[in-house]
């Protein structure tokens, strides 16, 4: 989790209108779709990373590129193999196991899937949750409880967490073998551990709800909340980079040639 | 003021009452301390000061909970809750945010506090609490007696009458739990805010509360001035609740001597009554 956790900053970047950051990382994630060239998703790749160093992210986003070329590798395999069409390129006893179009539809589909979520990833790095749901009750109208349950559940994952390990040091003081190297019996010997953590979660819940309830939360509307998030030129400039990225894409980079 | 009378409260799926006609009169600018062993009603207690029981916690309710001549069941809780506001027990569950100023924003913005109020109210309620170097800093990061600062911060930016706390220096080492109790008297004394707390560090509300009120099985034990309740030092044992050790030396000093007939609440009134005994 410690890779999606809000990192504090003043960089140009943190500095952007919460909503700007959301839609600048989908609009990113359009071009690297659109983009339709093997190169092209590497320099899209690259370009992320550089921008996330200007934020100071740059050890973050690789090691999430990383992670990410592990889904990615996933995706490579079940096209690698799906794909029929095109010259073989590997045949074994008669049978074309690997053809070109394969290869190269795989390649591309598995770096677009990294290129596209990256910049989602970085999102979270830079853009405190609460900010961002504030900014969308506020400027988008989205109604608040539902940017309230959205807050919520990210605020109960350390508390969840925490919760846990103690369930499990609990267990493991009591000579239950969850350091098991043997990952059938460890998930044997987990799922028990859920029951406690369910129960203790929704009594968690439950005073929760007592507890926003007495602050008022029946009474809060679109234009309570006190924080603005006004637009400046520096959401401009992030919307007019985008634009062009779109741009590089469609005209640039649509592939047709095998690598470029 | 909060009037109770012949209060009885049976939880849905509970098969004996949490509290037995419970007859109690909390006067303003009061500092209770609330004591008795677990499943004694405490929680209950403090519950229906301020509608939450009725209104959000069914059961059996019997008898009547009056808040500055408001009943409890004809008042909706959202109005109670501005006049008794209540700090739960569980403190990371109470938490609406993830900031600090946030949490403490989050009431305030609800209730409709004017926009230009409450960047005022803010700054002032930091101020008051102590935690002004804590407002961007993230929940989860701070430790507990911060936390419960955090929690009692947040409660008192909506300006109650009356707070009620339940254990607040439950996870608590010995010096935060000073400093909350410390906190909570700084406001009893300077803003009159009736302080009402469950509490099982007997010691803690020696020295603190004004009132002091013993609970057992769902039913008032004992109600009266800390140092007249204190004196029960037998049925005090016989409910297991621990008494002060200073209240204890006064006990084994008193069987020989005269020890001056007023029991000694801290630490400071204890040498002076060893002192005293000492002179005689």
């Amino acid at each position: 989790m410690n890779l999606l956790n809000y990192v504090e900053g003043s960089s140009f970047l943190h500095r952007c209108n919460p909503i700007t950051k959301l839609a600048a990382a989908f609009l990113y994630g359009m071009a690297c779709i659109l983009c339709g060239s093997i190169v092209g998703e590497l320099i899209l790749i690259a370009l992320m990373i550089l921008i996330a160093g200007t934020a100071h992210l740059a050890g973050r986003a690789v090691r999430l590129t990383w992670r990410l070329l592990v889904l990615g590798l996933l995706m490579f395999l079940i096209q690698l193999f799906f794909v029929r069409t095109g010259d073989p390129l590997v045949v074994v006893g008669g049978f074309t196991l690997i053809t070109k179009d394969g290869l190269v539809s795989a390649l591309l589909l598995s770096l677009r899937v990294v290129a596209t979520m990256l910049p989602l990833m970085l999102l979270f790095a830079i853009t405190e949750i609460s900010d961002l749901c504030n900014a969308l009750v506020k400027s988008a109208h989205i109604p608040y409880r539902y940017a309230f349950i959205v807050t919520t559940a990210f605020r109960f994952v350390p508390i969840l967490a925490t919760e846990y390990h103690d369930i499990e040091d609990a267990q493991k003081s009591r000579g239950v073998d969850l350091d098991t190297k043997n990952i059938f019996r460890k998930i044997k010997l987990v799922v028990p551990l859920t029951v406690p953590l369910l129960v203790s979660s929704l009594k968690k819940v439950d005073s929760s709800a007592i507890s926003a309830e007495m602050r008022g939360f029946a009474m809060r509307t679109g234009a309570s909340g006190y924080k603005e998030y006004p637009f400046g030129m520096r959401d401009a400039v992030v919307f007019v980079f985008l634009a062009a990225c779109i741009a590089c894409s469609v005209l640039f980079l649509r592939g047709g040639m095998y690598l470029i | 003021m909060i009037e109770i009378k012949n209060l009885t409260f049976q939880y849905k799926k509970s098969d004996k009452p949490a509290l037995r006609d419970v007859n109690l009169a909390i006067p303003d600018g009061d500092f209770v301390g609330i004591i008795g062993t677990s499943g004694a009603g405490k929680t209950t207690l403090a519950l229906s000061m301020n509608g939450v029981i009725p209104h959000q916690i069914e059961g059996d309710y019997y008898g009547s909970v009056s808040v500055n001549g408001l009943d409890t069941v004809d008042t909706p809780t959202s109005k109670l809750c501005r006049i008794v506001g209540e700090v739960f027990q569980d403190i990371d569950s109470q938490m609406v945010s993830s900031v600090v100023e946030d949490e403490i924003l989050f009431g305030m913005e609800n209730f409709g506090v004017p926009h230009d109020e409450i960047g005022v109210r803010l700054e002032r309620i930091l101020a008051d609490v102590g935690i002004e170097d804590l407002r961007h800093r993230r929940i989860a990061s701070l430790s507990g007696g911060q936390k419960q600062k955090v929690a009692i911060a947040a409660i008192l930016a909506l300006e109650p009458d009356v707070i009620v706390l339940d254990e607040p220096t439950g996870e608590l080492d010995p010096e935060s739990s000073r400093q909350v109790f410390s906190l909570l008297r700084k406001m009893n004394r300077e803003k009159g805010i009736t302080v009402i707390v469950i509490e099982q560090k007997i010691m803690l509300l020696c020295e603190y509360v004004k009132h002091l009120l013993v609970l057992q099985d769902g039913v008032i034990r004992f109600d009266g001035p800390t140092r007249e309740v204190i004196a029960h030092t037998d049925d005090f044992k016989q409910l297991g609740i621990n008494i002060p050790r200073v209240t204890e030396l006064y006990g084994r000093l008193s069987e020989k001597r005269d020890a001056g007939g007023r029991i000694p609440l801290d630490v400071e009134e204890a040498v002076a009554m060893v002192r005293g005994v000492m002179k005689r």
